[in-house]
């Protein structure tokens, strides 16, 4: 190979690629806070006991989770705007899409936890005489929270890399600033080899630290 | 002022007929694309899972890293590096397919590693013990009682990692390669319809990816079954 | 050569284990002559499953010596456990936890270690397989996967698979714990007709009808030592020592 590798030329940009990491990392949070909280409440919704209610969410979900997420993304940016006349910049735009892709994985999560809930569980707290709030409250929910949240951190993390896509719609993040640095400094190696680093040292301390409470959690429930 | 709901007034799918040949050839792209590096992902991500439990030191721990980076940066990265730096190095051109598939593949390699892992992992203890009370060698064990009870398990995940690539595969479109993906955003630009467009790829997605993964919850079922104990 | 009437078929020698500082076994001895059913009780966590693992060779010692028919077996010798893997194919074992393969079919699961491990044909270990299976009854299951068969049968199964590589002492650890009370009778069935043979064996069972039946000899294990050793009319009727008996006043309080 006769390439030599220099990097003086990403160092000069590295404000650049900051400055759209600090947009990743924005989006990243926004689109997890949606999340976290939408999906619970789709969670509960998809396990309604009347099916009409049950139906939409659970296609919902499905959707999202069978289909491209740079799909999706387009959908919204192309699609909202015109079917609803809604018109968003572009970042509140992305929030959206990728809040509510990820408030569906998220969903699943908790579904799956807060039907591993013991039946015995729930049983004693009928015997105790806690109301079906109180349940959902002080026993279903924590230990929902506690199964789920691996998961929950292990999605967050897939959406950080994910996001990365929003590039293709022109949002100004991390990758769509590394595209720009590597066009005009014509250094494409350098630019996405410290583009693949600066993710990667985001999203491995955080997967670690999920598998760190998964087997924390696993201990606990020994 | 709020224009309420006067887009979904204008909808009409019929233009698309028009563009049947295209959007599956588009189709066909992308599933020749996913079939492929399904089958290069599950052979090196079985390989590394093997090296990531090997005794030697230094190849477990390059295995690992290599897993670790991979599910640790966007495939939109991996994809752009090695669209434009692989030819570099390697100093020739790669077509858009060869480019693809090497990304696709490494990426589902080390995802699939992890599959098979787990799939090792959830090997109890009550089995070596049979294993070794019956005497069996190192090699017998493996071969006979681990390895196949590893796989079994891991293939509804591994199916599932298939459907992730077949997803994934949306974002070769961004390189320019003419897959589903790609076709639907021509189609989009040339009739200027994005809604209608759009609706129709991501439709297109979800039927082949929604039966397979309700074959991935059968299967799981099954297998569990069948391997209860 | 080993001289069944006058030596023992295993002599265990001042066997301790410990799992880091957690003393299990603090100093087993034990003779154990051919033809014996050795029937070990005792509080749960007393080293029982340990003592069984330790003479299957599953387990390293801290300390102690193991002889079967008259060769050494396992050794301590510093730190490290030496364990003959000839004498060892002569142990079999049957487990608490049904372990027997899920992905291979019954047949498969009595044939893999006698063709893989004993170089037995192909042809031969089916039929052996075959016989054993009628014996306990359970041909029409060979073709049959484990998830298909009660759990009484699959300890029937397991019980075969050992028995395919003709064993000279078996090892039972609670082989009827985990089944529904109506299903271990057909699994005490099997053991007691081995005991008619006469295979030695040492068994780990809290059902004391059932240790009352089967046993030759009963020993009573706590705390890491042997506390009572004696025929099960003794240990079982009229123990001696005061440990004992209040083990198994408890234990028949509950039983009975
Ligand atoms: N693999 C192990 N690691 C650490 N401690 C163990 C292990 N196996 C058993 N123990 C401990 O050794 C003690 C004896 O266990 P065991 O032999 O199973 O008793 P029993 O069969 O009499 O109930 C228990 O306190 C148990 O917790
Ligand atoms: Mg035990």
């Amino acid at each position: 190979m006769e390439y030599d590798l220099q990097f003086h030329y990403v160092k000069q940009a590295w404000p650049h690629l900051m400055e759209g990491l600090w947009v990743t990392l924005q989006l990243t949070f926004a689109a997890n806070v949606i999340a976290l909280t939408l999906g619970f409440g789709i969670a509960l919704l998809v396990m309604s006991r009347h099916w009409f209610v049950r139906a939409p969410f659970a296609l919902l979900i499905e959707f999202f989770r069978c289909t491209p997420v740079l799909v999706q993304v387009i959908w919204f940016f192309y699609c909202v705007p015109i079917l609803f006349g809604v018109y968003l910049d572009p970042m509140p735009m992305g929030i959206l899409a990728l809040g509510l892709n990820l408030a569906c994985f998220n969903a699943e999560a908790y579904r799956a936890a807060i039907q591993a809930v013991p039946r015995e569980q729930m049983d004693a707290g009928v015997a105790l005489g806690f109301s079906p709030v109180q349940r959902v409250v002080y026993i279903v929910f924590p230990h929902a929270l506690r199964a789920a949240l691996p998961v929950l951190i292990t999605n967050g993390i897939t959406l950080f890399q994910q996001s990365a896509l929003v590039a293709l719609v022109a949002i100004g993040d991390l990758m769509y600033m590394g595209k720009q640095v590597a066009t005009e400094t014509y250094r494409p190696i350098e630019t996405f080899t410290t583009v693949a680093l600066i993710y990667f040292a985001v999203s491995f301390p955080v997967a670690r630290l999920a598998a760190l409470v998964e087997r924390r959690l696993d201990v606990a429930r020994v | 002022m709020w224009r309420g709901f006067e887009g979904i007034m204008k909808i009409d799918f019929s233009f698309l007929s028009k563009y049947h040949e295209a959007l599956l050839m588009g189709l066909g792209t992308t599933l020749h694309l996913t079939v492929i590096c399904f089958g290069f992902a599950l052979v090196l991500g079985f390989a590394l899972a093997l090296l990531r439990g090997s005794k030697i030191a230094p190849v477990a721990w390059a295995a690992t890293l290599y897993v670790e980076f991979f599910r640790g940066t966007p495939v939109l990265v991996q994809l752009f590096w090695i669209f434009y730096c692989l030819p570099i190095f390697l100093g020739t051109e790669l077509s858009n397919f060869t480019s693809a598939v090497v990304c696709l593949s490494l990426y589902g390699g080390a995802i699939m590693s992890e599959s098979f892992r787990s799939g090792l992992k959830s090997i109890g203890r009550e089995q070596y013990d049979a294993a070794h009370a019956l005497g069996l060698g190192p090699w017998t064990r493996t071969i006979y009682v681990l390895l196949p009870q590893a796989v079994l398990r891991a293939v509804p995940v591994l199916l599932s990692n298939g459907v992730g690539l077949f997803k994934e595969s949306a974002l070769i479109s961004a390189v320019g390669m003419a897959e589903l993906m790609f076709i639907g955003s021509t189609i989009s630009n040339r009739t200027a319809r994005p809604v209608e467009v759009f609706t129709v790829i991501a439709l297109i997605y979800f039927l082949v990816a929604f039966p397979l993964t309700r074959l991935v919850a059968v299967l799981e079922r099954r297998i569990l079954r069948r391997l209860a104990i | 050569m080993y001289d069944a009437k006058t030596q023992p078929l295993a002599s265990l020698r001042n066997i301790h284990k410990a799992y880091g500082n957690l003393k299990v076994l603090s100093g087993i001895d034990l003779d154990m002559s051919p033809g014996e059913r050795v029937v070990v009780i005792g509080p749960s966590g007393g080293g029982k499953s340990t003592l069984l693992r330790i003479m299957m060779g599953l387990e390293q010692i801290t300390e102690g010596s193991i002889e079967f028919e008259g060769q050494p077996y396992i050794t301590a010798l510093n730190g490290k456990t030496r364990i003959d893997a000839n004498v060892r194919k002569k142990m079999g074992m049957v487990f608490q936890h049904y372990t027997l393969f899920p992905h291979l079919s019954i047949l498969n699961n009595l044939m893999l270690a006698a063709v893989k491990t004993r170089g037995m044909a192909r042809a031969e270990a089916r039929d052996k397989a075959m016989q054993l299976l009628a014996r306990l009854g359970l041909e029409d299951k060979a073709g049959a996967y484990p998830s298909h068969l009660s759990g009484g049968q699959k300890q029937r199964v397991a019980i075969a698979r050992a028995l395919m590589l003709d064993p000279q002492l078996m090892l039972f650890d609670e082989v009827t714990s985990a089944l529904d009370p109506e299903l271990v009778a057909e699994v005490e069935q099997v053991m007691l007709e081995l005991a008619e043979q006469r295979l030695p064996m040492m068994i780990v069972t809290h059902d004391m009808w059932f240790a009352r039946n089967i046993a030759s000899r009963v020993i009573f294990c706590a705390g890491g030592v042997v506390v009572e050793d004696g025929p099960p009319e003794q240990v079982l009727g009229d123990p001696l020592n005061p440990r004992t008996r209040e083990f198994i006043q408890r234990v028949f309080h509950i039983h009975g």
